[in-house]
C-alpha cells in the first residue's frame, strides 16, 4: 500500500487487523461508541456534511439517502444492507477491505445501523469470497462476544445483529433491488422502481442498502467529523477513493488514493506505469459496465464530476490498463458477452438486445478492421435504445463502454 | 372505490381514479396504449417495454403499468420517439418468436404487429433468432401445449397461477436469452399442475394454448359465446361457452365479474365434454318387458300420468313423491315442487341436500336463522382468521380455495380440521386431526379454551344472542369437563394444538368459517354445526362484515332448490308449511284452494327411500338425481327401487338411477337451458342457452307441465323461465325484488326483497333471522357413535370428493380430459395399516361390510390416521356408498357417509 498514512482513510496499518485485539489496537469501534453518545440526527448531519458518495458505482450521497432511510422508518423498524456482491469486473477492492479488516466494515454497520435505527443490518457477499466470508464471520462472532453487537451494545439500548448471506454468482444480484429479492430468499430478478429501497426495501420495510467502501469510510467521518474528513479529495468528491489497478502495468493492487488525484498520476504511481517493453494504449475505467478512455485523457482527474464531464465514469474504482498486445475487438467480444450472459432476461429490450449487440460484433468480427469501424455507431445506437426503456441499470450498461469506445479510442480498433 | 383526480394527458385534462393502475386507468379512458405483460388480474410486471410514455418530472422513460395515477400528473403516451421505441421492443419480441398463426387462440402479439406494420417479416429490421436458441417445448399436460418458440416471456402465466390460482407450479427456467417456462421440475405433466387453465386464459400469445377442439376453433370467425355459470360445484362461476356449430368448443372464466372474476377450475374448463356426448338422452325410453325401448314423447307422458294417476287413485296420494334436482334451475326446480304439492298434494318432495348440507341448514336455521353462508366469497380472501372444518376446499371448491390462498399469502391465519390431510393443510397455521366422530368434544373443548382465556365478546353475548349471559353461562357449564386433557383424549388431537387454534380464532379481529360434508354427514351433524356455532357465537364472529359461517355447496344449485321450495317443510323461500296463512298466501298466488294444500310436513330422501322398502311410497319421480350412486347404502336403495309400482327418472343421461326406470325422460343440459341458479353465497345466476338439445331433448319445466296437463292439473302456464321466475320472486320474498332483466347487469345476492334492493352481501348485520332477531345458543355434548369398529369391521371408512369428478360424475366422466386426470377408484390408507396388511400401494382390495363389498386400488398415505380410510365416491365400477350407512340424524334426517365400520382384503387374480 503506497498511500502515506497521513492520506489514508480507509486502509490502516497493521497485519493482523482480523483479529478484534488487534483491530481494537487499532482503534476499532472508538468511533462507534463516540456515535453511541450522540442522538441520531447529529450522526445523519455529520455523514451528510462529510459529502461522503456512494463508493458501489453510482455515486450517490450517503447522507441524503441515509437521511432518506430515517425519514422513511416511521414504524421502527428498517435495515441496513451491505453491498459485497463486489461483481463488477476488474473490481476487488470490497475484498480485500473485508479480508485485511472486516472489524472496519463492522464498525460502519454499527454507525450507519444506528443512525436509521436498524437493529438487523445483512452482508450479501460475493459467494466465492470464501476467505472474506470467514474473516467476516470469525470477526462478528468475537464482537458479539466483546458486546459491540447484540441485545444492548455496551449497556446502551441499541441492539444490533449482522448476519452474512451468500449470493449465488449473478453480477445482476449486486444490484440494489435485485440484491434484496435475492436475500428475501427469490429468485435474482430486478424489482420495479420506485419505491426505491429507502422507501420499501428489504421485506418493504424501509432499508439502506451501501456498498462496503461506502461502510468503511464511515468510523473515520465519525471520529474525526466532516470537516476533517473533507481536507482530502475535492469539493463535490470528498475523501479517497480505493482503485482497483489491473492489466498491463508493473504493480497492479488496490491503492488507497485522493480523490482528485490525476488518472496517470495513479497508474503511473501506485501502478508503476506500463511494464518494461510496453506502453499504454488506452484504459477502462470502472469495468465491464464502465468507460474507455484514451492515454490523452488520463490527465484527468479521478472524480465523479470531472470525469462524467468528459463523458467517463469512476464506477466501481476499477482501472484496467491496456498496452500494444489487447486487442479491442476481443475486449468488446468479452464485455457484450458479459452482458448477454448477465441479462436476467425478465424485460424484452436488454434479453434480446444484449444477444443481437452480441451477435452483430461476432458477425462484424470476420469483416475487416474498417467495417467494424463503421459496426460500432450502429451498436451504440442499438444500446441506445435498449437503455432507453431496460427495466433495471443492467440493460443500461452496454451503451457506456461502445459509446465511450466509439468517441475516445475508435483509432485503436483492430 | 377511490376518488377521481385530474391529470393531464396529451396536454388535456382527464379525470382518472386515484391510485389505480396507469396502464388500466389510460385504457379505460380509451388511450391505445400498447402493452402485452400486464394484466389487470395479476401484479404489474415491467417485462414487455411496450407501455412506455413520458411523465413530466420523471428522467427518461417510464412504463405506465408500473405506476399508479397521482394528482396532477402529466403525461405523454404518443410521439414519435414513444412509438419508435415501442417499435423497437416489438421488433425485439418478434426476432424470438416464431410467426405461426394460430387461429385458436387470440394472439395479443400479432395483433400488435399488424398495428405497426411489422406483420410482414420484409418490414423488420432485426433477424429471426428463434431457431438459433431452439427453445423446448412441452406437450405432456392433458388439458394444454407450451411452445417456447411464441412464447415472449411476460410472466403473465407464472402470475396466473402463482397470484390468481395460488398454485405456484410455473416457473421461468433458465435465464437471459435463454429463458422459457417450465412446470415443476420440467414436465408439465409430471408437475402439480391441475389444469386449471389460468394460464392459458392469461397468455397474450399462442404459447400456451388449450388441446382439446384446437383444430376447430377459430377465434376470428367464431359463431358466438354465450355468458352462463358453470354446472358443477356451488361457487356459481361465471364463464364463457365458445360454440362452433351448435357444439361447445371451449369454456373461459368472464372476467370482472364475480364470484369468480375470470378463475375457473379444471371441471370448469374442461368438463363441459358432457353436453355434446354422445351417450346423451335423446328420446324418451320405456320398459317393455324388462327392456327400456324409446318411445315418442306423447306416449311416454301419457303414460306416466296414468300411472301416477292410478297409484294416487289406488293407494293414496301420500304414496307419491318426488326428488328435485340440485343441477337443475331455480326455474325448473320451482316448477316441479309445485308440481308435487299441487298434483301429488303432499310436501313429498326433497332432493340431495339432505344428503350433505341438511344438518348444516337445519342447526343455522335454529340458531340465526337462515340455512345458506352468511357472508361473500371475497371474505374469504379478506378474513383474518379461517377456520375450515370438514371442508377439503382446495378440492371440492377450488376457485373459492383461490381466495383463501391468496388470504393465506397476506398472513390470513387457516385452521384446518379434518381427520385426513387436505391440500389445505398446507397453508394452513394449525391443523387439528380428530378421530372421525368426535368433532363435537373437540370444538367443546375449543370453547373450553376460549372462554377459560377469556376470548368471548361479552357486548355481543349480552346484546344479541337470547337470554344473554345466561345461555353463555349454560354453555360454559357444559364445556367445563372439555379441558384440552379430556378433549384430547376422546378426540386424540393434542391438547397443545387445541390450545393453539383456540388463541388463534378467540383473538382474530374478522373470523371465518367454512364447514363441510365432514361435519354435515354423521349422525351427529346437527349437533356438530350447533357446537361450531356456539363457538362463533360467544366470540362475535358473525352478525358484522367480514365474519360469520359459510357452507360452500356441492352442486351448482343446491342452495337454489331449497331457496325455491324443494324441501319436505318449507314452500319457496323458506316459509313454514305447516303454517296455516303460509298456505293460504302460497294457494292465492298458485290459483287454488287452500285446502288443497298439505300442510303436514314431506318425507325426505332417505326416508322416501324407506318408505318405498316398506312399500308405502308406490310412484317416485326423479329430476335429475343419481340416488342409486349418491345415496347410502346402495343395495338397500336399489331394493327399495325395485319395489316401487312406477318409478320415472328425468335426466339427460341413462344414469345407475334410470337404469331402474319405468319410464326414462330426456332432458336438457346446462347449456341447453335459460334460467337461473344460487350460489353458496346467495348470488342469484343467470343460466344462458347456448346450444339445442340432442334429439327430442326437452326443458324439465316443459316435461312437468306436460305430465301436469296430462294429469288434468292446471299449475301454470308461462311464456318462458324470466316468466316463472317472475311467480317465483311472488312466492319467495328473499327474491322477491330479483328479476332475469335486472340480472343482465347486476349481482344479486339474496335476501332482495324489493326491485330497488340492492341485495344483500353479509346476513345478519343488525338482526338474525329468528323470531326474537336473536342468535341461539344450544350447548350440546359429544355422544359416542353407534358404529364403532369391530374385530370383523376393524376400519373406518370415510368418503369424499376429489379435484377431477364430481359427484356422481355422470358429467365428469364423459370428459376425456378429465379422466385424463383421475379415472380410477382409490382408497387411502395409513402406511402402516398397509404393511400389517402386506399391501402395496397400488394393488387391488375388496372393501367390505355387512352391506356391501366394492374394489379399488389401494394408496398409502399418512394423510389419514391409522385404522382409517378415504374413499371418493365418484366411481361407478366402486360404488363406496354400498358401504355407507342409512342410520340418520335424528334433527336433519341426513346419512353418515362419513363413517363406517369395514374390513379389507387383498384381492387375488
Ligand atoms: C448490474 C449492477 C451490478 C451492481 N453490482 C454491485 C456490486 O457488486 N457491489 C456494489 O456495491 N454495488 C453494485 N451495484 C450498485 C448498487 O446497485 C447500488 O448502487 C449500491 O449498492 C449502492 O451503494 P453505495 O451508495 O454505497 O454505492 C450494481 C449495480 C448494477 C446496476
Ligand atoms: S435490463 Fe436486463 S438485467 Fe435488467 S431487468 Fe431487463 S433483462 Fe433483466
Ligand atoms: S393450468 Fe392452472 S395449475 Fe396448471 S400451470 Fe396453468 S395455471 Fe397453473
Ligand atoms: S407462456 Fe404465454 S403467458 Fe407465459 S410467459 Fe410465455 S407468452 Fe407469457
Ligand atoms: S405492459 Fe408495461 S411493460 Fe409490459
Amino acid at each position: 500500500m503506497k498511500t502515506p498514512d497521513a492520506k489514508r482513510r480507509i486502509l490502516r496499518s497493521g497485519k493482523t487487523l482480523w483479529n478484534l485485539a488487534d483491530a481494537l489496537k487499532a482503534g476499532s469501534y472508538q468511533a462507534f461508541e463516540k456515535a453511541l453518545g450522540k442522538d441520531t440526527q447529529e450522526i445523519l448531519e455529520e455523514i451528510f456534511l462529510s459529502g461522503l458518495r456512494g463508493r458501489g458505482g453510482a455515486g450517490f450521497p450517503t447522507g441524503t439517502k441515509t437521511k432518506a432511510v430515517h425519514t422513511s422508518n416511521t414504524h421502527g423498524c428498517s435495515y441496513v444492507v451491505c453491498n459485497a456482491d463486489e461483481g463488477e469486473p476488474g473490481t476487488f477492492k470490497d475484498r480485500i477491505l473485508m479480508e485485511e479488516d472486516p472489524h472496519l466494515l463492522l464498525e460502519g454497520l454499527l454507525i450507519a445501523s444506528l443512525a436509521v435505527r436498524a437493529s438487523h443490518a445483512y452482508i450479501y457477499i460475493r459467494g466465492e469470497y470464501g476467505r472474506s466470508i470467514e474473516r467476516l464471520q470469525t470477526a462478528i462472532d468475537e464482537a458479539r462476544k466483546a458486546s459491540w453487537l447484540g441485545e444492548g451494545i455496551r449497556g446502551s439500548s441499541f441492539s444490533l445483529d449482522i448476519e452474512i448471506m451468500r449470493g449465488a454468482g449473478s453480477y445482476l444480484c449486486g444490484e440494489e433491488l435485485t440484491l434484496l429479492e435475492s436475500l428475501e430468499g427469490k429468485r435474482g430478478y430486478p424489482r420495479i422502481k420506485p419505491p426505491f429501497p429507502a422507501e420499501k426495501g428489504l421485506w418493504g420495510k424501509p432499508t439502506l442498502v451501501n456498498n462496503v467502501e461506502t461502510l468503511a469510510n464511515l468510523p473515520y467521518i465519525m471520529m474525526h467529523g466532516a470537516a476533517a474528513y473533507r481536507s482530502l479529495g475535492t469539493e463535490a468528491s470528498p475523501g479517497t477513493k480505493l482503485v482497483c489497478i489491473s492489466g498491463d502495468v508493473k504493480n497492479p493492487g488496490v491503492y488507497e488514493v485522493e480523490m482528485g488525484t490525476p488518472l496517470k498520476d495513479i497508474i503511473h504511481g501506485p501502478g508503476g506505469g506500463s511494464r518494461e517493453g510496453d506502453e499504454i494504449c488506452f484504459v477502462l475505467l470502472g469495468g465491464a459496465a464502465g468507460t474507455f478512455a484514451s492515454v490523452s485523457q488520463l490527465g484527468i482527474p479521478l472524480c465523479y464530476d470531472a470525469l462524467r464531464k468528459e463523458g467517463l465514469s469512476l464506477g466501481s474504482g476499477a482501472i484496467m490498463v491496456f498496452g500494444k498486445n489487447a486487442s479491442l475487438k476481443d475486449i468488446l467480444q468479452n464485455i457484450l458477452g458479459f452482458f448477454k450472459h448477465e441479462s436476467c432476461g425478465k424485460c424484452v429490450p436488454c434479453r434480446t438486445g444484449t444477444y443481437h449487440l452480441m451477435q452483430s460484433w461476432i458477425g462484424g468480427c470476420t469483416n475487416n478492421q474498417g467495417e467494424r469501424k463503421k459496426l460500432l455507431p450502429q451498436l451504440v445506437a442499438e444500446a441506445r435504445n435498449i437503455a432507453q426503456t431496460c427495466l433495471c441499470p443492467l440493460g443500461q450498461s452496454p451503451v457506456m463502454p461502445l459509446e465511450s469506445a466509439m468517441k475516445n479510442i475508435i483509432e485503436l480498433m483492430d | 372505490m377511490s376518488r377521481n383526480v385530474s391529470v393531464e394527458i396529451n396536454g388535456k385534462v382527464f379525470s382518472l381514479p386515484e391510485k389505480t393502475n396507469l396502464l388500466k386507468s389510460l385504457r379505460d379512458a380509451g388511450f391505445d396504449v400498447p402493452g402485452l405483460c400486464y394484466h389487470p388480474r395479476i401484479s404489474p410486471t415491467g417485462a414487455c417495454r411496450l407501455c412506455c410514455i413520458r411523465i413530466e418530472g420523471l428522467r427518461g422513460i417510464s412504463m405506465a403499468c408500473t405506476l399508479e395515477v397521482k394528482e396532477g400528473m402529466k403525461m405523454i403516451t404518443t410521439d414519435e420517439e414513444l412509438e419508435n421505441l415501442r417499435r423497437v421492443n416489438l421488433e425485439y419480441l418478434l426476432s424470438e418468436h416464431k410467426d405461426e398463426e394460430d387461429r385458436s387462440t387470440f394472439d395479443e402479439l400479432a395483433e400488435l404487429a399488424r398495428q405497426y406494420g411489422l406483420d410482414k417479416p420484409e418490414n423488420r429490421s432485426l433477424p429471426n433468432i428463434c431457431d438459433a436458441l431452439d427453445f423446448p417445448s412441452d406437450h405432456s399436460s392433458p388439458v394444454l401445449t407450451y411452445d417456447g418458440n411464441k412464447c415472449i416471456k411476460c410472466f403473465r402465466c407464472v402470475k396466473a397461477c402463482a397470484e390468481i390460482q395460488g398454485k405456484e407450479v410455473l416457473s421461468m427456467a433458465s435465464r437471459g436469452i435463454t429463458s422459457y417456462i417450465v412446470a415443476g421440475f420440467g414436465v408439465w405433466g409430471d408437475s402439480e399442475c391441475d389444469g386449471c387453465g389460468e394460464c392459458i386464459q392469461l397468455c397474450p400469445t399462442a404459447a400456451i394454448v388449450e388441446k382439446p377442439h384446437r383444430s376447430e376453433i377459430d377465434v376470428y370467425n367464431s359463431e358466438k359465446a354465450v355468458r352462463t355459470t358453470c354446472p358443477y360445484c356451488g361457487v356459481g362461476c361465471q364463464l364463457e361457452l365458445w360454440v362452433n356449430n351448435n357444439k361447445i368448443v371451449r369454456a373461459s372464466g368472464t372476467e370482472g365479474l364475480m364470484p369468480n372474476d375470470g378463475r375457473l377450475c379444471v371441471k370448469g374448463r374442461f368438463g363441459y365434454e358432457y353436453v355434446g356426448h354422445p351417450d346423451r338422452l335423446t328420446q324418451p325410453l320405456i320398459r317393455k318387458n324388462g327392456k327400456l325401448e324409446p318411445a315418442g314423447w306423447d306416449e311416454a307422458i301419457a303414460l306416466v300420468a296414468s300411472r301416477f294417476g292410478i297409484i294416487r287413485d289406488t293407494y293414496g296420494k301420500d304414496a307419491l313423491a318426488g326428488y328435485a334436482s340440485a343441477k337443475a334451475t331455480n326455474e325448473d326446480n320451482y316448477i316441479f315442487q309445485k308440481f308435487i304439492r299441487m298434483v301429488f298434494g303432499n310436501n313429498n318432495v326433497d332432493y340431495c341436500t339432505r344428503l350433505c348440507h341438511a344438518s348444516t341448514v337445519t342447526a343455522m336455521i335454529r340458531s340465526i336463522g337462515d340455512g345458506a353462508g352468511s357472508n361473500s366469497i371475497a371474505d374469504f380472501e379478506s378474513a383474518d382468521c379461517l377456520f375450515v372444518t370438514g371442508n377439503n376446499i382446495i378440492e371440492t371448491h377450488p376457485i373459492t380455495a383461490t381466495y383463501v390462498k391468496r388470504g393465506a399469502a397476506k398472513g390470513q391465519a387457516i385452521i384446518v380440521v379434518d381427520p385426513r390431510y387436505t391440500p389445505l393443510v398446507r397453508y394452513a397455521k394449525v391443523w387439528l386431526q380428530p378421530k372421525l366422530g368426535t368433532d363435537v368434544a373437540l370444538l367443546n373443548g375449543l370453547i373450553h379454551v376460549i372462554i377459560r382465556e377469556g376470548w368471548i365478546d361479552q357486548t355481543f353475548i349480552e346484546n344479541r344472542i337470547e337470554d344473554g349471559m345466561q345461555a353463555f353461562l349454560g354453555l360454559k357449564e357444559l364445556v367445563s369437563r372439555y379441558d384440552p386433557a379430556e378433549t384430547e383424549r376422546i378426540t386424540g388431537v393434542p391438547a397443545r394444538l387445541i390450545e393453539e387454534a383456540a388463541r388463534i380464532f378467540g383473538s382474530a379481529k374478522n373470523a371465518i368459517i367454512a364447514t363441510g360434508m365432514g361435519m354435515s354427514q354423521q349422525v351427529t351433524g346437527t349437533h356438530n354445526v350447533f357446537s361450531l356455532i356456539n363457538m362463533m357465537l360467544i366470540t362475535g364472529q358473525v352478525g358484522r362484515e367480514g365474519a360469520g359461517i359459510n357452507p360452500p355447496r356441492g352442486q351448482n344449485n343446491v342452495q337454489g332448490a331449497t331457496d325455491v321450495g324443494c324441501s319436505p317443510m318449507m314452500y319457496p323461500g323458506y316459509i313454514p308449511i305447516s303454517d296455516k296463512e303460509n298456505r293460504r298466501r302460497v294457494a292465492a298466488l298458485w290459483n287454488t284452494d287452500v285446502e288443497k294444500l298439505d300442510g303436514r310436513p314431506g318425507l325426505t330422501t332417505v326416508e322416501i327411500v324407506h318408505a318405498a322398502h316398506e312399500g308405502n311410497i308406490r310412484g317416485l319421480y326423479i329430476m335429475g338425481e343419481n340416488p342409486m350412486m349418491s345415496d347410502p347404502n346402495l343395495n338397500h336403495t336399489r331394493e327399495a327401487f325395485e319395489k316401487l309400482d312406477f318409478l320415472v327418472v328425468q335426466d339427460i343421461f341413462l344414469t345407475e338411477t334410470a337404469q331402474l326406470a319405468d319410464v326414462v325422460l330426456p332432458a336438457t343440459a346446462f347449456a341447453e337451458k335459460n334460467g337461473t341458479t344460487v350460489s353458496s353465497d346467495r348470488r342469484i345466476l343467470r343460466t344462458r342457452k347456448a346450444v339445442l338439445p340432442p334429439g327430442e331433448g326437452r326443458q324439465d319445466w316443459q316435461i312437468i307441465l306436460a305430465i301436469a296437463a296430462a294429469m288434468k292439473s292446471d299449475i301454470g302456464h308461462y311464456s318462458d323461465e324470466a316468466a316463472i321466475f317472475d311467480e317465483l320472486a311472488k312466492a319467495a320474498p328473499i327474491m322477491g325484488g330479483v328479476s332475469h332483466a335486472r340480472l343482465e347487469n347486476e349481482e344479486l345476492q339474496w335476501p332482495c326483497p324489493t326491485p330497488d334492493h340492492p341485495g344483500t352481501p353479509t346476513l345478519y348485520l343488525d338482526r338474525f333471522n329468528t323470531p326474537s332477531g336473536k342468535a341461539r345458543l344450544f350447548p350440546v355434548d359429544h355422544a359416542e357413535q353407534n358404529e364403532k369398529t369391530s374385530t370383523e369391521f376393524p376400519f373406518l371408512l370415510n368418503t369424499g370428493r376429489i379435484l377431477y369428478h364430481y359427484h356422481t360424475s355422470t358429467m365428469s366422466r364423459k370428459s376425456e380430459v378429465l379422466n385424463a386426470f383421475a379415472n380410477e377408484a382409490f382408497v387411502l390408507i395409513h402406511p402402516a395399516d398397509a404393511f400389517k396388511r402386506s399391501l402395496l400401494s397400488g394393488q387391488k382390495i375388496r372393501i367390505y361390510n355387512d352391506r356391501g363389498s366394492i374394489e379399488a386400488i389401494v394408496k398409502t398415505d399418512e394423510g389419514v390416521l391409522e385404522g382409517e380410510l378415504f374413499m371418493p365416491f365418484h366411481f361407478t365400477e366402486s360404488r363406496v356408498n354400498m358401504l355407507t350407512r342409512d342410520e340418520l340424524d335424528p334433527f336433519s334426517k341426513i346419512a353418515p357417509f362419513k363413517l363406517s365400520a369395514v374390513n379389507i382384503e387383498k384381492v387375488t387374480s
